[in-house]
């Protein structure tokens, strides 16, 4: 055992030790803090684009246009400052776009200063009206889209009012909405909360997350194994201990590592959900505790990880070089993207048979069951399926620690067939 | 005393192949043990098997007592033939870890570790990155990582390939210490005077079959000793001098010829000359060359050419 913890603490060390470690556990919430900012900074840097409306229609929309671009936005958020038209007025849409277009283009300046964003021309269309949005950037299609919005509902109101419809009328239909709420017999209280729905979301989370460990554990196990096979120091470590202890001391010590990193992001996503949702906290973490769901997912999580890590540990011993395993992971990430694909449908389809059907398949097996959290799997399908990798584990350990031995004294590159061999003589000679 | 290593009988096969045939031999505490053959004679096989990371498929393998080199493992060191280490560890860390799979505790394998670095004059370097250290550096610190934890019975495959001389020299001192304070040494080698200067015995190999176990003087005896003539004189006449098995002649430079005779064992090589100058063969040199374990390598192990 302390020969294990040694192998496991040193595991640990390197790859703690290394810069790409920091990075990676730097990276996702620094990269997720950018992405929630970006759009408020975006936002606070950029000036509003100035919108130029050209009412040719004949009716009075500017106002509307000009309310829905003062707090069209989201959160009621402005979209864009209404300024008057340069060289107003004009005789038709051609003659409006004709002595619009060089402030639009930039050439010219608009009286107040700054630039022409965009300019909505509005000019009579049979019984409606047609709108030529001219803009700098056709990219964005938030303000054409106000700006259509805006008059069509200008449009609807004028003529339910010339159909004789009271204003105040108008104002109570517009604020008509049909209240939703939504109730499940397996809601605690009948009506479904967020907490109802959580358990879902925890356990879709936790499939994508082991998902993710078992990828990145693979790459530094398989990293770690060919580096001490190529430099002879498997060969010392096997006659300074057994091969569980190796094995053991491995698969722990990358254990560690990707359990730091997931445990830093797992703090400081509760340290920011508990700041600025404290309710969704407080629902999580009774979820969590109540029913045991915690237990659930580390069992899956953690039988998982060590089916996964025992395979390409022993994978690791029969390569020579990265470049072997990297053309054994491409397989292996194949079959690992089909429970990619059908773990997001446990929340939408979650009494799907397919999703029952993969989750005996013993590689899918821990994610699908995660990600089938919420749908309670029943008390026989979870005792069968934690047997099932209990059982493929405990296959993998019986075949791989003597096959083990015999890899990390092998040289040569790896051939399935021999690699499939040993794992049939178990390792015999 | 009990032996430190003992192979009685011991055979390993793979499928067809026969890597090494009942092979017996005896390492003691305090002695050197040189393990030569060519390649492909099976060492490494049986310096696996010694170590249990290899099971043979037939025969008794005892290593201090113990039927499974495992229940003994803290007490071997061990050095592959081919070599590497962590590259991004220090010599300190890297010794102290492997000392500690030795069942040294952390605090007395990092001292053991500062102290050995100290003695082979790698003080200035042992806190450095092993990828910083130069080839010969790196493989010192490997092999003190085999000493560290102060192992009965060492096994060095190779250990002086790649050396320059002189840290062959130093090597050959460290691994005399090493039997000096007990310890049963076997390491495997290629170079024949590494051998003769260092071992008590020496156990030579040749495809998987042994072909003698012995001292290196005993081994020596195997050979024939040489007595080389030159002068001008026709190499047929060394056929009816007493004591010369065979012969062989080459051309000088400057005329005349020089022929190396094999002697047959005891034969007194004096009686030879006296008979050569009986005869009036002229003389102009001559030498008497006792046999090197190269030549007795080459003469037991049937090879043409030494390894």
């Amino acid at each position: 055992m302390s020969r294990l913890l040694k192998i496991a603490g040193r595991e640990y060390l390197a790859y703690v030790r290394t810069p790409g470690f920091w990075l990676s556990i730097l990276l996702l919430p620094v990269g997720l803090s950018v992405l929630a900012l970006a759009p408020v900074l975006m936002a606070r840097s950029t000036p509003l684009p100035a919108l130029a409306v050209v009412d040719l229609s004949g009716r009075v929309l500017t106002p509307a246009v000009a309310r829905a671009m003062r707090s069209g936005g989201p959160d009621g958020r402005p979209i864009a400052r209404i300024v008057a038209p340069p060289g107003a007025p004009f005789a038709s849409a051609d003659d409006a776009t004709a002595r619009l277009k060089p402030y639009l283009g930039g050439r010219r300046a608009l009286p107040g200063g700054g630039r022409l964003s965009a300019v909505a021309i509005l000019r009579p269309a049979g019984d409606t009206v047609a709108i030529d949005f001219w803009s700098r950037n056709v990219a964005d299609g938030a303000m054409e889209r106000a700006v259509g919005g805006a008059v069509t509902r200008a449009l609807r109101r004028g003529a339910l009012a010339r159909a004789g419809l009271d204003p105040a009328a108008l104002a109570s239909l517009d604020a008509l909405q049909a209240g939703v709420t939504d109730f499940s017999p397996k809601a605690a209280a009948g009506k479904v909360a967020l907490g109802d729905r959580l358990p879902g979301v925890v356990g879709v989370a936790m499939g994508f997350l082991l998902w993710m460990v078992v990828l990145t554990g693979a790459g530094m196990l398989l990293g770690s194994i060919i580096e001490e096979k190529s430099s002879r120091i498997l060969e010392i470590l096997l006659s300074s201990a057994s091969v569980p202890e190796i094995m053991g001391g491995k698969i722990l010590g990358v254990a560690g590592v990707t359990g730091t990193v997931l445990a830093f992001w797992l703090t400081i996503a509760a340290v920011v959900v508990g700041i600025r949702l404290p309710d969704v906290a407080a629902d999580l973490a009774a979820i969590l505790l109540a029913k045991g769901l915690w237990a659930y997912l580390a069992l899956y999580f953690i039988g998982g990880y060590l089916m996964f890590a025992t395979l390409y540990v022993t994978i690791g011993a029969f390569c020579e070089s990265p470049r072997e395993a990297q053309t054994l992971m491409g397989p292996m990430t194949i079959l690992m993207s089909v429970p990619l694909m059908f773990m997001s449908q446990a929340l939408a389809r979650p009494d799907a048979p397919l999703l029952t059907v993969l989750s005996f398949i013993p590689p899918f097996t821990p994610f699908m069951m995660a990600a089938r959290a919420a749908t309670d799997p029943p008390a026989w399908q979870i005792a069968a399926t934690l047997a099932l990798i209990a059982g493929v584990t405990a296959l993998e350990l019986w075949v791989a620690i003597p096959a083990f031995k015999s890899g990390a004294l092998r040289s040569g590159r790896f051939e399935l067939r021999t690699f499939l061999a040993s794992l049939a003589r178990r390792g015999r000679d | 005393m009990e032996a430190a290593l003992v192979l009685d009988g011991v055979t390993k096969r793979y499928g067809a192949f026969t890597a090494v045939d009942d092979l017996s031999f005896e390492a003691r505490p305090g002695r050197i043990l040189g393990f030569l053959g060519p390649n492909g004679a099976g060492k490494t096989t049986t310096l696996r098997m010694a170590l249990g990371l290899v099971a043979p498929t037939a025969g008794r393998i005892a290593v201090m007592g113990a039927p499974d080199a495992a229940a003994v493992r803290a007490r071997i060191g061990f050095m592959p033939e081919e070599r590497g280490l962590y590259r991004r560890m220090t010599p300190v860390g890297v010794i102290a870890f492997l000392a500690g799979l030795k069942g040294v505790s952390g605090g007395e394998a990092r001292r053991r570790a500062r102290a050995l670095l100290e003695a082979q004059g790698l003080g200035e370097v042992m806190h450095r990155q092993i990828r910083s250290l130069s080839k010969g550096m790196a493989q010192k610190v490997q092999l003190l990582s085999a000493l560290a934890h102060e192992p009965d019975l060492v096994i060095l495959d190779e250990p002086f390939a790649g050396l320059d001389p002189v840290n062959q020299q130093s090597l050959e001192v460290l691994l005399r210490s090493i039997a000096a304070r007990g310890a049963a040494v076997i390491f495997s080698t290629h170079v024949m005077q590494h051998a003769e200067r260092l071992c008590d015995q020496v156990v030579l190999l040749a495809l998987g079959r042994k072909v003698f176990d012995g001292t290196v003087e005993e081994a020596r005896a195997a050979a024939p000793r040489a007595l080389i003539l030159e002068g001008a004189f026709e190499a047929s006449v060394m056929a009816d001098l007493p004591g010369v098995t065979g012969f062989a002649a080459e051309p000088l430079e400057g005329g005349g010829a020089r022929v190396t005779a094999s002697l047959s064992p005891g034969a007194p090589a004096q009686k030879t000359l006296m008979a050569a100058f009986a005869k009036e063969v002229e003389i102009s040199r001559f030498e008497l060359r006792e046999p090197h374990l190269h030549d007795a390598f080459i003469v037991l192990t049937g090879e043409g050419k030494a390894p």
